[in-house]
């Protein structure tokens, strides 16, 4: 698939708008970066994918510093060519992909447990990874609240023993 | 009469902790799964963004010891890519090489585990010494038996002279008939076909859905081996050097398994191709380059299919924001179809057969 | 006293599964040893008297180990495998990682490696098998044991223990910055530095040896790290870097190391070049030497 075909296939049925670049790799792969100026177009997005027969590979996120919310970004793969899809949320929720591609699976819940960024639509409320003796959100904070009431890190405790036992 | 089951978290049949707990009728077929995850999660993507790029180099190899080559390579593509650096060819043949030796060897262990829960010690015991070849050759010329260290921001960190790639050939004489043979038996051998041919079956159409990649995938038929579909390294200079993959249609346990042996039949080709035709030059551009503010996705095939890095930098010694995925991440979703309507006794087999790298997955 | 037969359970606790793979290497394979001695593999905990446990234990691990523990019939052993079961290694520190394992259960052995060569894991499950032994006669498990199985051999270019070469260092603080897990630490007093490597938190990935730019610090190939848990703390390779006196103006300092040197001076003997003066006055003398 052409990267220009997919850009084809979406430009009218995104109602929010995007921007749209292409970029290479060191090794001359293609791949799509795309932004959408609002986020609810990623079921659009989602539904192309499909019909290309892609899937989702995995999504990120991260906390933005200058503004509030989260950007996410889907990476998505049809035949071997990556169209990465930007999107912004102010206010920790983003439609779910999952009901649409279902590889989507996990990312989503991923995203949920590691920024409190909730997938609605997500068949699955349980969590993944994260213990339950951990808050989620985990991954929004610098320095996580659990290990920043002890004052004191573990690797500090250990090197104190090892110089009380460790005399020269 | 629904029973109720589970296994695990600690089992000797699971290499991993993970928990089953699933339903089956009187016949012990499954009737209903659950798998509960993250006993090996360590929070490794709030790790990476505490540690330097240089310690990066260390713990993304920490991240799964079987694929421990394929982290840290992924992670300098990633960067490399940031940065706009070049990397010399021999390096790019040097990563390609420590690569496919660890293909070999990982594979080569998950086949062990395969027929060690299949109840074949023959067969086990032979997969076993054979790989002991390569814990071998990789303990002489990269030092340690899993975690090679091999590669740095911009090269390796390694170079092969003469006596080494000597070693290299002849440990690949060795072993060579050792797999072929292996390859026959694991084939043919009665016992083995009864115990996982029509087991843990996942159709193609399951297979696309879910999104599964590697040996997974190739056992049901589909190709997304990245070394073909988005070639990089030395795979993406020598077209020759793209693995010719076994694709199987039958989906089950037996067809993974055998996909396993074509991936490691064609890394030591690979192996042969490469050294056979070094490159000459640098293994490396800097020791420690300057990593500018960016942003990067990069892929590569790990053992067990598409291993994806994405980076974010700010020009400070540290990632802003680093995450990857593993193939087993989403091979994982692939084991409810494949456990539920099979037998309880199969289940860690089934489990087995994807190659489950749950520390990489669960991070 | 009646011969113990070992009844060997692994407990996987969050570990990036090379321990785990190495165990079984050491179990299956015959010249590890344990394949073709008398240690059973249990299938069950409760019938276990020797725990081999791996990872840095995560916080979801946690509750499931400590339940295991209730099912065992004391006596017992805990072999603790891999840096990270002993220090949490390059784990540490994360939100994720409640260990190290001697915060939940009194360990007996300690395997530092990351992987432990299958040799040291076998050496480990041995000197196991040893405190298990005195714990069934009622015996005071000694201070340390003496290596069981000595017929093991490493090529020269296995990253065992690191050790440092203190003439050759000048504590520029290299080997700290990259090493991905703590286990270097260079303290500074009137004297000089102090460098520290604490075997039980380094992952032998030899970074430190790579970046270094003296070769001050470099693996040795020697893989004794089966330790007794009461050596955890204690085994430290610490050397120190003293400062000299400068000939002229009597201050402490860090002369550049003769590896340094060598390096800038190629066609000069080094032990000859530096005349015992620090920086300072070296620059005063030249900008005399030149323009007075």
């Amino acid at each position: 698939m052409k990267i220009e075909e997919f850009n084809n296939a979406i430009k009218t049925k995104i109602a929010g708008g995007y921007l749209f670049r292409e970029d290479k790799d060191n090794y001359g792969n293609l791949s799509a970066w795309i932004t959408l100026q609002d986020k609810k177009d990623i079921e659009t997005i989602a539904k192309t994918v499909k019909a290309y027969k892609g899937r989702c590979v995995v999504a990120t996120g991260y906390k933005n510093e200058d503004k509030e919310g989260h950007t996410v970004i889907y990476h998505f793969d049809i035949d071997g060519t990556l169209i990465n899809v930007e999107l912004f949320t102010e206010n920790e929720t983003i439609v779910s992909i999952t009901p649409i591609l279902p590889s989507a699976n996990w990312a989503e819940r991923e995203l949920r447990e590691m920024y409190a960024v909730e997938p609605i639509g997500h068949p699955n409320k349980d969590r993944l990874f994260l213990d339950y003796s951990i808050a989620k959100g985990v991954l929004n904070e610098y320095i996580s609240l659990s290990k920043m009431q002890l004052g004191v890190s573990d690797t500090d405790i250990l090197w104190n023993n090892v110089k009380k036992e460790c005399k020269v | 009469m629904t029973q109720k089951i589970t296994i695990g978290p600690f089992s000797p049949e699971l290499e991993e902790s993970v928990y089953f707990k699933l339903e089956a009728d009187e016949e012990r077929t499954i009737t209903h799964v659950e798998i509960i995850n993250g006993f090996i999660h360590r929070g490794m993507e709030s790790l990476v963004t505490k540690k330097n790029f240089m310690q990066n180099l260390i713990l993304t190899e920490r991240v799964c010891s079987l694929c421990s080559n394929n982290h840290p390579f992924t992670y300098a593509l990633a960067v490399e890519k940031i940065a706009g650096i070049k990397v010399p060819m021999r390096a790019e043949a040097l990563r390609v090489i420590a690569d496919e030796v660890k293909r070999v060897a990982s594979d080569l262990f998950n086949l062990s585990m395969l027929t060690h829960l299949a109840h074949n010690h023959e067969l086990m015991r032979d997969t076993m010494n054979t790989r002991e070849h390569m814990q071998d050759l990789k303990e002489i010329i990269w030092g340690n038996r899993m975690d090679m260290s091999a590669n740095l921001l911009s090269g390796t960190k390694y170079d092969l002279d003469e006596r080494k790639i000597k070693l290299i050939l002849e440990t690949l004489d060795i072993v060579e008939p050792k797999l072929r043979d292996l390859q026959e038996r694991y084939e043919t051998d009665e016992q083995l076909r009864k115990k996982t041919v029509g087991v843990g079956v996942l159709p193609k159409e399951d297979a696309l859905e879910i999104g599964v990649t590697g040996p997974v995938a190739r056992g049901s038929g589909i190709n997304n081996d990245v070394r073909v579909k988005a070639p990089y390294s030395l795979y993406a200079y020598r077209p020759k050097l793209r693995p010719k993959v076994t694709l199987r249609e039958e989906g089950d346990v037996h067809a993974r398994a055998m996909a396993r042996f074509g991936d490691i039949l064609e890394a030591v080709r690979i192996i042969r191709d490469v050294v056979a035709d070094m490159p000459e030059g640098d293994t490396y551009v800097e020791k420690r380059p300057h990593i500018p503010a960016g942003e990067a996705v990069v892929r590569t095939e790990a053992p067990r299919g598409e291993l994806i890095y994405y980076l974010k930098t700010d020009g400070s010694q540290k990632p802003v924001r680093m995450r990857w995925k593993v193939p087993t991440f989403t091979n994982w979703e692939a084991l409810k179809v494949m456990i539920l309507g099979d037998k309880v006794d199969n289940v860690t087999m089934i489990l087995n057969s994807i190659d489950p790298c749950i520390s990489c997955t669960e991070r | 006293m009646s011969k113990v037969v070992p009844k060997v359970f692994r407990i996987n606790t969050g570990s990036c599964n090379g321990c785990d793979v190495e165990f079984v290497a050491a179990a299956f394979v015959d010249k590890f040893h344990i394949a073709t001695s008398d240690v059973e593999f249990v299938d069950d905990v409760k019938d276990a008297n020797l725990l081999v446990i791996t990872g840095p234990l995560t916080a979801r691990s946690e509750s499931f180990l400590k339940n295991a523990l209730t099912k065992l019939k004391k006596p017992f052993t805990v072999v603790g495998v891999g840096t990270c079961s002993v220090s949490c290694g390059i784990f540490r520190d994360s939100y994720a990682i409640n260990g190290p394992l001697d915060k939940f259960v009194d360990v007996d052995v300690n395997v530092a490696g990351c992987p432990p060569r299958p040799e040291s894991i076998a050496e480990g499950i041995a000197k196991g098998i040893k405190v298990l032994e005195q714990k069934l006669s009622g015996e005071v498990t000694p201070k340390t044991i003496d290596t069981i199985f000595s017929d093991f051999s490493a090529p020269a270019s296995f990253r065992g223990r690191m050790d440092l070469n203190p003439d050759m260092c000048t504590g520029c603080r290299t080997c700290e910055t990259v090493c991905p897990s703590t286990a270097i630490k260079i303290e500074e007093n009137e004297e000089g530095f102090i460098h520290n490597i604490w075997h039980n938190s380094c992952c032998y990935c030899g970074n430190c040896a790579y970046f270094c730019p003296t070769g001050a610090i470099f693996s040795t190939n020697s893989f004794d790290t089966v330790k007794l848990q009461n050596e955890k703390f204690s085994d430290v390779n610490v050397a120190n870097i003293p400062f000299e006196e400068c000939s002229c103006c009597g201050e402490k300092y860090m002369p550049p190391s003769r590896g340094l040197l060598g390096k800038s001076y190629v066609h000069d003997d080094v032990n000859k070049l530096n005349t015992n003066i620090c920086s300072k006055c070296r620059k005063e003398a030249n900008f005399k030497r030149m323009y007075a």
